[in-house]
């Protein structure tokens, strides 16, 4: 059984169709991508994972149990964390409160438990230690990122939903953050990664998918999706420009 | 007797019971973009209840006034489920809307029941207070900023030293990125409205030896609440305490050397000035950062 398995998975904004009949899956332990231009309808994929799209329907379920209908307080109890696009660090909050909450609806924890595992994660994260006091607001791009990847990570995740983590970041910490995402997974969580960066995401991925308007476009390893023609059009923002440069 | 230092401990008396009738009224905003023109009638339902438990039922003072607090937080939750629940996907407009249609039931539906003379409603001490260096200490004003200080210590400590309260925090500043770390968002939002009620509750209690417990006290606190909060900067809660004792003191010393009638225009003049001249009032600029 996959770890999460969509199945002709429709997701509607009023009455707009954004998903339209998407199936995947992700096996347990795997780095799978998910790729696809402005507007293919990636992050909504995750969002609809995570239960922030009201409006879904078809097959959506996480280690066998259905997630139609589940509100995000209760999927985030079951495994999975979601680093939103734009990052969502609470920006009134410390970097160490805003870590802290991560983990602070996990069942049957403690303070003295959940203080000790925000000082860990601190040590893991470049330069968070020495920020753990600064509002988040206060914080850079690649410091903000960090905070939110460290968030999601509190809730002791099986399945780990990143939104484009490389988004605006210099080209260190992007590498940076992609050593990081590997480390995850070591670690052994499974990971699903939205990114417009194909070439990071396809670096570290199992496998990939590529949308294109709320459809599947193609899927396999990392190879053979950066030696597709189609993959590479849809980077170029579309086929008529692929056609245009040849 | 020295007039200008009692004018101040007045003011500051009556301004503490702004400062904490507008607190309730912040995080109301902050947690649940919720202008609430019924604060006030939290304040009047209150001092009704106590009227109630301790007038006519002949509850003791100090076990009435916990029972009358508690009784206004299970209050402000069927308050949510009436106003903001229904209408909460709706925009800040409906919303609004139906807590101005509250604060008109509730006014009527007092006004039905205990008609519109007021009651006395005595305070906890005997002794009217006391004299010191030419200044008299009103027992209840006493009270009144007593109680304000520890009630806004305590909102301090949950608010920055419990998991509760960092929650609490979270979901005012990001609601969606709150539920997707698991905090029950819904059940935040309930609490914030039970424990605004709660805070004007006791504000209205306290403030009932001083003002008399009438039905149009509710209009007139929610006004003050309003603009203490404006005077301080919208949605801040540092600055809805002092501007609700701003308030206060202005106010009093207006009733003194200006008039006595125009006590309740200075709040609605200073709240204009505040409008026209500094809208993001004192402490507005931080906020817009600090969301
Ligand atoms: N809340 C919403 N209401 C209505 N339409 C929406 C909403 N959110 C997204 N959409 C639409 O759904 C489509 C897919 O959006 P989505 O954000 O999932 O794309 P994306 O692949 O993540 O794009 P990007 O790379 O720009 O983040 C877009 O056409 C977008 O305009
Ligand atoms: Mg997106």
């Amino acid at each position: 059984m996959p770890l999460l398995e969509l199945g002709g998975l429709v997701a509607r904004y009023g009455a707009a169709n954004v998903l339209k009949e998407l199936s995947l899956v992700v096996e347990e332990g795997e780095i799978v991508t998910l790729l696809g231009s402005n507007g293919a309808g990636k992050s909504t994929t995750l969002r609809a994972i995570s239960g922030l799209v009201p409006n879904v329907s078809g097959r959506l379920s996480f280690a066998g149990q259905s997630l139609i209908g589940m509100k995000p307080e209760a999927i985030v109890r079951l495994g999975i964390a979601h680093v939103p696009e734009g990052r969502r660090v609470f920006p009134g909050l410390t970097v160490r409160e805003n870590i802290l909450l991560g983990g602070s609806n996990r069942r049957g924890i403690g303070r003295r438990v959940l203080e000790a595992e925000t000082d860990e994660m601190l040590a893991f994260f470049p330069d968070l230690k020495r920020l753990e006091h600064a509002l988040g607001w206060t914080l850079s791009g690649g410091q903000l990122q960090m905070v939110a990847v460290a968030r999601g990570m509190m809730a002791k995740p099986r399945l780990l939903l990143l939104d484009e983590p490389s988004l605006g970041l210099a080209p260190l910490i992007v590498q940076q953050v992609f050593r990081i995402i590997a480390e995850i997974r070591r670690r052994g969580t499974t990971v699903l990664l939205v990114e417009q960066n194909a070439h990071m995401a396809l670096s570290v991925a199992d496998r990939g998918y590529v949308l294109e308007t709320g459809s599947l476009l193609v899927a396999g390893a990392p190879a053979e999706l950066w030696s597709n023609p189609d993959v590479r059009a849809a980077y170029l923002g579309g086929k008529t420009v692929a056609a245009a440069l040849g | 007797m020295s007039l200008i230092p009692q004018l101040l401990f007045t003011g500051l008396g009556i301004g503490a019971i702004y400062a904490l009738v507008a607190l309730g009224f912040v995080l109301l905003i902050r947690a649940a973009s919720v202008v609430n023109f019924a604060q006030g009638e939290f304040s009047m339902l209150g001092a009704y209840a106590m009227v109630i438990l301790s007038g006519a039922l002949g509850i003791p003072y100090l076990i009435a006034l916990p029972i009358a607090v508690v009784l206004m937080a299970g209050f402000g939750v069927l308050f949510a489920g009436a106003t903001y629940w229904p209408l909460r996907h709706r925009g800040q407009m409906p919303v609004i809307i139906s807590t101005i249609g509250a604060s008109i039931f509730l006014a009527n539906t007092v006004l039905a029941l205990y008609g519109p003379s007021p009651e006395v409603l005595p305070g906890l001490f005997d002794t009217p207070g006391f004299e010191v260096g030419g200044v008299f200490m009103d027992s209840q004003y006493l009270a009144i900023m007593v109680t304000a200080t520890v009630m806004v210590a305590l909102q301090f400590l949950i608010f920055e030293k419990t998991l509760l309260g960092k929650k609490l925090q979270a979901t005012s500043q990001d609601k969606e990125m709150a539920s997707l770390l698991g905090i029950p968002v819904a059940l935040m939002i309930l609490i914030t409205f039970a424990y605004s009620a709660a805070l004007g509750g006791l504000a209205g209690i306290l403030v009932a030896p001083v003002l008399f417990v009438s039905v149009g006290m509710g209009a007139i606190i929610s006004l003050k609440a309003f603009a203490a909060n404006i005077i301080g900067g919208f949605g801040n809660i540092p600055g809805a305490i002092l501007g609700g004792l701003s308030l206060g003191v202005v106010e009093t010393f207006g009733a003194a050397y200006i008039s006595v009638p125009y006590k309740d225009a200075l709040a609605f003049g200073l709240l204009l000035l505040f409008l026209l001249v500094r809208p993001q009032g004192l402490f507005g600029e931080k906020i817009a950062e600090k969301a």
